[in-house]
């Protein structure tokens, strides 16, 4: 075949080109580490998100020391946690499944950015160096509302980061007299423990107490409150930990009739007491 | 004398007249369409609702990418292999009836989108031209694309017939440059279609119909792209054509060489389609080493248009140094820069190879990243298939209708003006949907104002993005109006001189200086078999091993609307059809 000189010239040129661009981008996959979204994760039927130990409570969990996992969840037209809340500093694997069609998960501006298709479960890991706060878009045509499907993501200062999750419960009403509790759980996210203490306060009583909640377990505390001492009415309490609060309020009663816990005891007194319920309300 | 194509062939151009007039109603609908999204996406002026944007976008994709390019397409290619092989179709109802079946494809699937607009009829497609599953579009939808692709397939053919009919004739010649160029084009496309065919065929016509219940996405994703790349090629290799066949001629010279154009076409048959995965880049599913492995199949993609960009600028200086240019680059005056046909070749060349480089990046797999889904992947399209195909379609025109009908074209200077504009206006636009994609604004999306966050832009504001992609989109649709206005004032002209010789000049280098195993295009199919073979066999093996050939229990997502009388009416025409064909 007669190729012009040049002709040749240009063809050595372009393939010498061509693999310098393969060479740069085996180096960046290679030497940087720019691993590729693959095919590593198990599948995971959209039926069975809800049963799954990571998609079932989609959260940000820490797995190591400056090491988390956040498990997401995409669906028509949001991502589940929003926002997902990660501290500087630290190294993030993302696993994102579809709960229905296929959707995007990109973070704005940076390249953490992956196809979400149900049935399949995307990885990637991202360094955060900074505290920062980015938008989240689903990138990919998801339906009519696609525009809408929008999450945050927030790199806290690593001080400020934390995994404590308080809850408390306690009775709405107390009979004059009798002691009651007010039960509050404490959740420790985070791997090392948690050493605080938890504040309680009803009327003008205030208890403090010292927990320590081991890493990624849970601690119960109870506070009893005397009804005597509180008297008729309503008494507004808190339980503190840290940042976290968690309130309610007490109602001390001369005479409990609840339905609880005479309703309980015979049908008949029961419905009495609805009947005389009712009437007192219409009157 | 005149000697037009018109006079020597006037069936031929009756009907390649005909196929272009299609394209360019499509033309004209998407063109329209992507005025209103330039508009909506910037929040300049919302003519329809949001949740609208996607039925005009789903009807810009389907019109402008499959109707408008492989109409002109099969236009253009009926030309050259007319004129090369000089000779008729074998039967020219056979033509006419692929013909037929293309337009009754396209009207299918044009209803099925079309409907969207209209709620009181129970019918939407609003799933985007690239229809991934779970989306769901109406069956009528699906069944207009296998409609169209089967024309596309009896078109090639047609053309294969032909050939060998010819070849009956000359026994041991050379199979002409443009037919031998519309011959490679096509074992390339059938190779390639093959993926959306068994896409449609085998999930997602009987999933819509409701016969199958589930769908595996990623296999349904896989497929689409194992034709979705070679696609583009489809769209890019007239465009290839008319700069190999016509351009060296408007020059005012002749091709430099016909070897390294075979060799180019040949290139295109055996690497278009074990690359389709670099669109997969961030799926998960598919492991990374196959990634690895289409990524720099596509790096040698970039040869034949490394080849191509050689050949089209050395025919163009021959040409120039035919009428009288001189210097390093002082014979780049000499062209005929007046004529709209070669303006518009050179601008779309020129656009062409900067979108090349674009490309790198979107195929370079831990860049790709950053790109992928955002706005920069459009401007890579619109540059791409939207003026290198296009434009060069457009140009093309400006030197083939003449040819088809015989008229002289009318309004050269605004056919300079109407090139020049398409120019300036993909300037902007793509200008826009680049860096607006780099800082992170996504793709494919009635809004990208968002609640939670604003974009960083380094230099520039989010606005003058949106002023830059609205005055390139209002631009473009001119141009579009102004092209269509020539068209037709052309095809009624009654003034039909001076046109045009339709004789092609032959290459400075011929077929008799290649070796003549570059024509046998049976060896060249088989290693492309192998070649997909090799690329495609155990992804999609891992595909299907992972999530079963139906899914795991995927359910449909329908984009139109539940419950549809329509669907069933569908359904039981085609188990009538199938009856009747068992029979």
């Amino acid at each position: 075949m007669r190729i012009h000189t040049y002709e040749k010239l240009w063809l050595v040129a372009a393939l010498v080109l061509i693999v310098g661009f393969i060479a740069t981008i085996t180096y960046g996959s290679v030497g940087l580490g720019i691993s590729m979204i693959d095919d590593s994760e198990e599948t995971l039927s959209p039926d069975e998100i809800n049963d799954d130990e990571r998609f079932g409570e989609p959260r940000v969990e820490q797995v190591g020391e400056n090491e988390y996992e956040a498990y997401v969840v995409a669906q028509t037209f949001i991502f589940q946690p929003d926002p997902i809340e990660v501290p500087a500093n630290s190294r993030v694997t993302f696993y994102v499944t579809s709960r229905d069609v296929i959707h995007g998960f990109a973070v704005v501006g940076t390249n953490t950015n992956t196809m979400v298709i149900p049935g399949e479960v995307s990885t990637l890991t991202v360094e955060f160096d900074e505290p920062d706060e980015y938008g989240i878009v689903c990138n990919e045509y998801c339906g009519d509302f696609h525009h809408t499907m929008e999450g945050q993501l927030t790199v806290v200062p690593e001080a400020e980061f934390d995994m404590t999750e308080l809850e408390a419960e306690a009775d709405d009403e107390v009979e004059l007299g009798d002691e009651t509790t007010v039960t509050a759980t404490v959740e420790n996210g985070a791997l090392n423990d948690l050493e605080t203490t938890a504040t309680f306060e009803i009327g003008d009583q205030t208890v403090e107490e010292d927990v320590t909640v081991a890493g990624q377990d849970t601690e119960e505390l109870a506070f009893t409150v005397d009804s005597t001492e509180l008297g008729e009415g309503d008494h507004d309490w808190t339980v503190t930990v840290d940042d976290h609060e968690e309130s309610g309020t007490l109602t001390v009663v001369e005479d409990l009739e609840g339905e609880d816990e005479t309703g309980a005891d015979t049908d008949g007194a029961n419905g009495t007491d609805e009947d005389a319920e009712a009437g007192d309300t219409d009157a | 004398m005149r000697n037009t194509f018109v006079d020597a062939y006037p069936d031929q151009a009756r009907f390649i007249r005909r196929v272009f007039a299609t394209s360019f109603t499509a033309f004209a609908v998407g063109a329209f369409f992507g005025l209103i999204q330039a508009l909506h996406r910037t929040d300049i002026l919302r003519v329809v609702e949001s949740p609208t944007y996607y039925t005009v976008l789903t009807g810009h994709g389907v019109f402008l990418v499959l109707s408008f390019t492989i109409f002109f397409l099969v236009g253009v290619y009926q030309w050259a292999v007319t004129d090369s092989l000089e000779r008729r179709p074998v039967d020219m109802r056979f033509t006419w009836g692929w013909y037929g079946l293309m337009v009754l494809g396209t009207l299918l699937a044009a209803f099925a989108i079309l409907a969207g607009f209209v709620e009181s009829i129970d019918v939407s497609a609003n799933t985007l031209f690239t229809f991934y599953a779970p989306l769901q579009g109406h069956p009528i939808f699906y069944v207009g694309l296998v409609l169209f692709v089967v024309g596309t397939w009896l078109a090639g053919a047609d053309w294969f017939r032909s050939w060998l009919a010819w070849k009956g004739e000359h026994p041991g010649e050379r199979i002409p440059l443009p037919t031998f160029m519309v011959l490679t084009t096509m074992i390339m496309w059938y190779i390639s279609s093959i993926g959306v065919a068994v896409a449609i065929l085998a999930f997602i016509l009987p999933w819509s119909l409701g016969i199958v219940d589930s769908i595996n996405p990623t296999l349904t994703r896989t497929l689409f792209w194992y034709f979705g790349h070679p696609v583009v090629y489809f769209w890019l290799l007239p465009a290839y054509l008319l700069w190999y066949i016509l351009l060296p001629k408007l020059s005012g010279g002749r091709l430099f060489s016909d070897p390294l154009a075979r060799v180019v076409f040949i290139l295109f048959i055996l690497l278009s389609t074990p690359v389709g995965i670099h669109h997969q880049y961030l799926d998960p599913g598919i492991a990374e080493g196959f990634k690895f492995i289409v990524m720099t199949n596509t790096m040698f993609l970039l040869l034949p248009s490394f080849l191509t960009a050689f050949t089209v600028v050395a025919s163009m200086e021959h040409g120039a140094r035919q009428r009288g240019g001189t210097g390093y680059v002082g014979w780049l005056r000499a062209l005929p820069w007046r004529e709209p046909a070669f303006t518009g070749m050179a601008l779309a060349g020129l656009v062409f190879a900067f979108g090349g480089f674009t490309g790198i990046v979107n195929a370079g797999m831990n860049i790709n990243y950053l790109v992928h889904n955002s706005l920069w992947v459009p401007g890579h399209i619109h540059t791409q298939v939207g003026t290198a195909s296009a434009l060069t379609f457009m140009a093309g025109s400006y030197w083939l209708v003449p040819q088809l009908t015989g008229n002289r074209l009318v309004g050269r200077s605004i056919g300079l003006v109407q090139v020049l504009l398409w120019f300036i206006g993909i300037v902007f636009m793509t200008n826009s949907m680049y860096r607006g994609g780099l800082v992170g604004i996504p793709r494919r999306t009635a809004e990208p104002q968002y609640e939670g966050f604003q974009y960083e832009v380094a230099a520039g504001s989010v606005g003058e993005l949106n002023a830059q992609l609205a005055i390139g989109g209002i631009l473009l649709f001119i141009s579009a109006m102004l092209f269509l206005a020539l068209m037709l004032l052309t095809l009624f002209n009654r003034d039909s001189e001076p046109v045009d010789n339709r004789t092609i000049p032959a290459p400075l280098s011929g077929p008799e200086d290649s070796p003549a195993v570059l024509d046998n295009l049976k060896l060249w199919a088989a290693i492309a078999a192998v070649l997909v073979l090799l690329a495609y066999t155990i992804p999609l093996a891992s595909i299907v091993t992972r999530g079963g050939l139906f899914g795991p229990d995927i359910g449909p997502f329908p984009v139109t609307i539940e419950g549809s009388g329509s669907i069933e009416l569908v359904r039981m025409g085609l188990e009538f059809a199938l009856e009747t064909v068992s029979r």
